[in-house]
């Protein structure tokens, strides 16, 4: 009974991704099986799995690495920046908590590409931070800080914090505030507390945290490609220059869905496990 | 409805569909028209060529603020095919800030038609649109190596010369190009170059070698372009190589440069003009036209061609397929060929066109400047980068491969 | 101790506040910048407000964005939220791996993917050459998911015995639903709807590729002119933004102030 109510439930939502990302995906999925010619063109004369084994070339494997790594590195920034302001807007935010979260979205209610691009007025060589240090004369050649790994990961977890900070809050603020003190009155510390009571109920807010971080920040292109340079190149970024810089569109699909086909069997790897761990 | 004035009879929607078809216009659209303009402006002319004696071609579309059906009424003597009046609508699909509002201004004023830019940052994006086949534009633009691919492929229509009088005021080297013979297809727009920039308040020497994008002392204030084609051009040009090569050594041995460079570069930037405006680039390869705007926030960037050689290319205007106003196309790239208009576009654009008679309203200041108009000898030497067809392939992979960082 | 910690906290909270709008404090400074671009700091001018609102098509692609985001959101709310609550109830494993799997794989699949996926298959199956509507759909489409996991995480840690009492207590399943479950999950459908606007408001690659001539929206306007140099009058129409979307905050939090302290308003149940 419940499984159907539930069924029945998520079967609109369902439906409407059927429809409109699985079918789209068909074709795609069907592009990744032909070859293109010189314009760009699909042909689908002769559908091979060519274009994958192509995509398995170790060349691409130093991108891909790059594109977890800053995923993951802005996955744990936005958990760990994220996780105690969202405790603080909960326990101490009392009326004003809307609020609060509200300020939280305020900057991405802005456009995207400007937020972005004060990045570049901070971090860049004439930017604030270099004007400050050498103004004060800590050093007298700008910092390289633009176009770097830090500019990337920096860029990356301002871009995703709302998307930690509101689902570690609403299961945060579930959290019965009893159940702590009743395991402080049974002598734990403040920090096996937080261990063993907190951070297991509020776990599926973590979870959702990090699905909604890590998985998209490995698909991310435009951030890595405006704050970062030469040396940042990501798996995103060489999907899509195969897909318009080289109108290989095959091509483009069958890494596509590898990366997909990887992350998906990833993410919910790690989930399994962190809900197992985790929630005994 | 349905009686000719002489008596007979006629099936309006009979004429209808032929005015449709005549002009090129859908169900849709004539609607759209008929309740834009009022359903007896817009079949006036259906009417009128149902009066007229012969059934000649359609006069004025009911397009035209003045719905006057002028061949109305018969003479004696048969009028000239009067000029067909544009659609009332232009689709413009182009990169932004590549053409100046005013123009495109006048051209509404003057034509009595609404114009739409709608942008790209890139062809890289214009391109599946285009390919896709009815894109929904009327006019883009594209590297002129790249018509006859197109042209093949029947992407793009053909032009009617006869609606673009203004051709007489391109100069001689653009009358018969190579890459579209008669220019049937497409109209050249603007011309560039592509060489060396640099700041000369960061870099105290004068630079004149494609060595300077290798040079250590410049370490992280490097910029490449994020061009395939481009960024192995001029590797290619330094190894004295032919730019638009095929040959798998060549290539490698360009990879291979490419590769000794990376760690020195900063960014291989597809926002060239940003990227010298925010200061980090000392150094970096760029198009001509960019120098100007560059110029406008750092004033010390200087623009030259390297003693190796460079690139050289131009951007040309067409219709793509199945454009659904083909008439305010044409018109306006006739009205883009006028002698004032070249020349006022040029000026706010800084990028040169290919108007012989727009010379003498160009700023003169630009026609000096060596950068944006070098002259023929100069040009002469520089290469043009040519379609590879199917070894774009060799180029992709290494493109790559050097991006990748392996 | 508690107050240490709280202090400690608090110190910190506000830390990430500053972190969250030092980009909006640079941009609103930068849009009274005496000068074309956002590099550097050459002058006070209050220029870029008049041109701001001479600019016709920066202001229609601004009304378009807030169309489609309009649309996106209350679709993907909506059918997310079902599927979120509904993916919580679901027992049977299978199933229940299968939705999950469905429900990431929009987010993780590469946005051009998607833009591109999108255009083939509205090309092909309804000769669409792009236009709002189907740039809507495209956005509904991406935000879904999102709703759905945020919601999905609230509805699980739910007391199931609370819906149970309600249906005990003479509810229909609907009325239950409506009544009981709705304000428990609340809190986490406001996060969605948020996450949503936010998603849909700034999307770039996606709407790329299924726009059409005239359907530009405001992130297809500024990346297209960003090249050329961001001048002044975008950072103008952000700060106009803040400064409304602000004035409405303060206007929520007075009201939400006066009201009677025996009704609780806060967002928590």
């Amino acid at each position: 009974m419940r499984d159907r109510l539930g069924g029945a439930l998520a079967l609109p939502g369902l439906g409407w991704l059927a429809l409109f990302f699985l079918v789209p995906l068909g074709f795609i999925l069907i592009v990744s099986l032909g070859d293109h010619d010189r314009f760009g063109r699909v042909l689908l004369d002769s559908p091979s799995l060519d274009n994958y084994r192509s995509a398995l070339d170790p060349v691409f494997l130093r991108p891909a690495l790059n594109g977890l790594r800053y995923a993951a590195a802005t996955t744990i920034l936005c958990l760990v920046i994220g996780y105690p302001i969202a405790y603080w807007i909960s326990r101490y935010g009392g009326k004003q908590k809307t609020i609060l979260l509200l300020l939280v979205m305020l900057p991405f209610w802005t456009s995207y590409l400007i937020r972005t691009y004060a990045w570049i007025t901070i971090l860049g060589d004439n930017g604030v931070i270099n004007s400050v240090l050498l103004a004060i004369g800590v050093t007298d050649e700008p910092i390289v800080l633009l176009n770097t790994d830090l500019a990337v990961v920096l860029g990356m977890t301002y871009g995703f914090l709302p998307f930690a900070i509101l689902p570690l809050f609403v299961s945060i603020d579930r959290l019965d505030d009893s159940l702590v003190a009743a395991a402080r009155d049974l002598y734990a510390s403040g920090r096996s507390a937080f261990r063993h009571v907190t951070l297991p109920l509020t776990m599926p807010g973590v979870v959702a945290a990090s699905i909604l971080t890590f998985i998209p920040a490995i698909g991310d292109y435009v951030t890595p490609d405006l704050l970062g340079g030469a040396q940042t190149t990501t798996i995103a970024k060489i999907i899509q220059n195969q897909f318009l810089g080289a109108r290989d569109w095959p091509a483009g699909a069958a890494l596509g869905f590898l990366l997909m086909a990887a992350t998906v069997i990833g993410s919910l790897a790690v989930i399994r496990t962190l809900r197992r761990e985790v929630l005994g | 409805m349905n009686h000719r004035h002489d008596g007979s009879s006629i099936d309006l929607e009979r004429e209808l569909v032929r005015y449709m078809v005549e002009r090129r216009v859908s169900r849709r659209q004539l609607l759209e028209m008929m309740g834009a303009i009022g359903v007896t402006a817009a079949l006036a002319p259906v009417v009128a060529a149902c009066t007229s004696a012969g059934g000649t071609s359609p006069s004025p579309s009911a397009a035209a603020p003045t719905a006057a059906p002028s061949s109305a009424a018969p003479t004696a003597t048969p009028e000239p095919t009067p000029l067909p009046s544009p659609e009332g609508e232009l689709l413009i699909y182009n990169y932004a800030e590549y053409m100046d509002p005013e123009i495109i201004k006048q051209f509404e004023t003057e034509h009595g038609v609404k114009v739409t830019e709608t942008y790209f940052d890139s062809y890289d994006v214009m391109y599946p649109r285009i390919l896709a086949g009815n894109s929904g534009f009327d006019l883009t633009f594209m590297t002129d190596t790249d018509v006859p691919g197109v042209v093949q492929q029947g992407l793009i229509e053909e032009l009617d010369l006869s609606l673009i009088p203004n051709v007489k005021n391109l100069a001689a080297e653009w009358v018969d190009p190579e890459y579209d013979p008669g220019h049937k297809h497409s109209m050249p727009y603007m011309w560039w170059t592509t060489g060396l920039a640099y700041d000369t308040a960061k870099i105290k020497e004068d630079l004149t070698s494609l060595k300077a994008l290798w040079d250590p002392r410049y370490n992280q204030h490097i910029m490449m372009l994020d061009d395939q084609r481009e960024a192995f051009a001029a590797a290619l040009i330094r190894l004295g190589k032919d730019v638009n090569t095929v040959d798998d050594a060549d290539l490698d041995a360009a990879l291979v440069l490419l590769k000794e460079q990376r760690p020195l570069v900063r960014v291989y930037s597809g926002d060239p003009i940003g990227t010298f405006k925010s200061g980090s680039i000392w150094v970096g390869q760029d198009w001509s036209g960019d120098i100007w705007t560059v110029q406008e926030t750092r004033p010390s960037v200087k623009y030259v061609l390297p003693e190796e050689g460079g690139v050289r290319g131009s951007d040309a205007a067409v219709i793509p397929q199945g454009a659904p106003h083909p008439i305010a196309a044409t018109l306006f790239i006739n009205h883009l060929l006028d002698a004032q208009v070249s020349a006022k576009n040029t000026n706010t654009v800084y990028y040169m066109g290919p108007n012989a008679a727009a010379k003498e309203f160009i700023n003169p200041d630009l026609l000096a400047d060596p950068a944006v108009n070098p002259d023929k000898a100069v040009l002469d030497k520089l290469q043009e980068l040519l379609d590879p067809g199917a070894d774009l392939e060799k180029f992709a992979k290494r493109w790559t491969e050097l991006r990748a960082g392996g | 101790m508690s107050h240490e910690r709280n202090r400690l906290l608090s110190a910190y909270s506000l830390l990430v506040y500053v972190f969250l709008f030092l980009p909006v404090a640079i941009l609103v400074l930068f849009s009274f910048n005496d000068s074309k671009d956002n590099f550097a700091w050459t002058g006070f001018t209050l220029a870029w407000y008049p041109i701001l609102f001479a600019n016709e098509d920066m202001l229609e692609a601004l009304g378009k964005t807030l169309q489609v985001a309009a649309v996106a959101v209350i679709a993907s709310t909506l059918l997310g939220t079902l599927m979120g609550f509904g993916l919580a109830r679901l027992r049977n494993r299978y199933a229940g791996g299968i939705a999950e799997t469905l429900i990431i794989l929009p987010m993780v699949a590469p946005e051009i993917v998607m833009g591109l996926s999108l255009l083939l298959f509205f090309a092909q199956v309804f000769s669409a050459r792009g236009s709002l509507a189907q740039i809507s759909i495209a956005h509904v489409t991406f935000c879904l998911s999102y709703v759905a996991v945020v919601v999905r995480a609230r509805a699980v840690s739910l007391d199931p015995h609370l819906e149970e009492a309600a249906r005990d207590l003479g509810a229909s399943a609907v009325g239950a639903f409506r009544y009981v479950t709705l304000p428990l999950l609340m809190p986490a459908v406001a996060a969605g709807a948020m996450l949503s606007f936010a998603l849909s408001f700034d999307d770039l690659i996606v709407t790329t590729f299924n726009a059409g001539p005239g359907s530009s929206t405001l992130p297809l306007y500024l990346y297209s002119r960003i090249k050329f140099g961001v001048t002044p009058e975008i950072n103008a129409i952000s700060t106009i933004i803040v400064a409304i979307t602000s004035i409405a905050i303060l206007a929520a939090w007075r009201i939400g102030r006066r009201r009677a302290d025996g009704r609780v308003v806060s967002m928590a149940a």
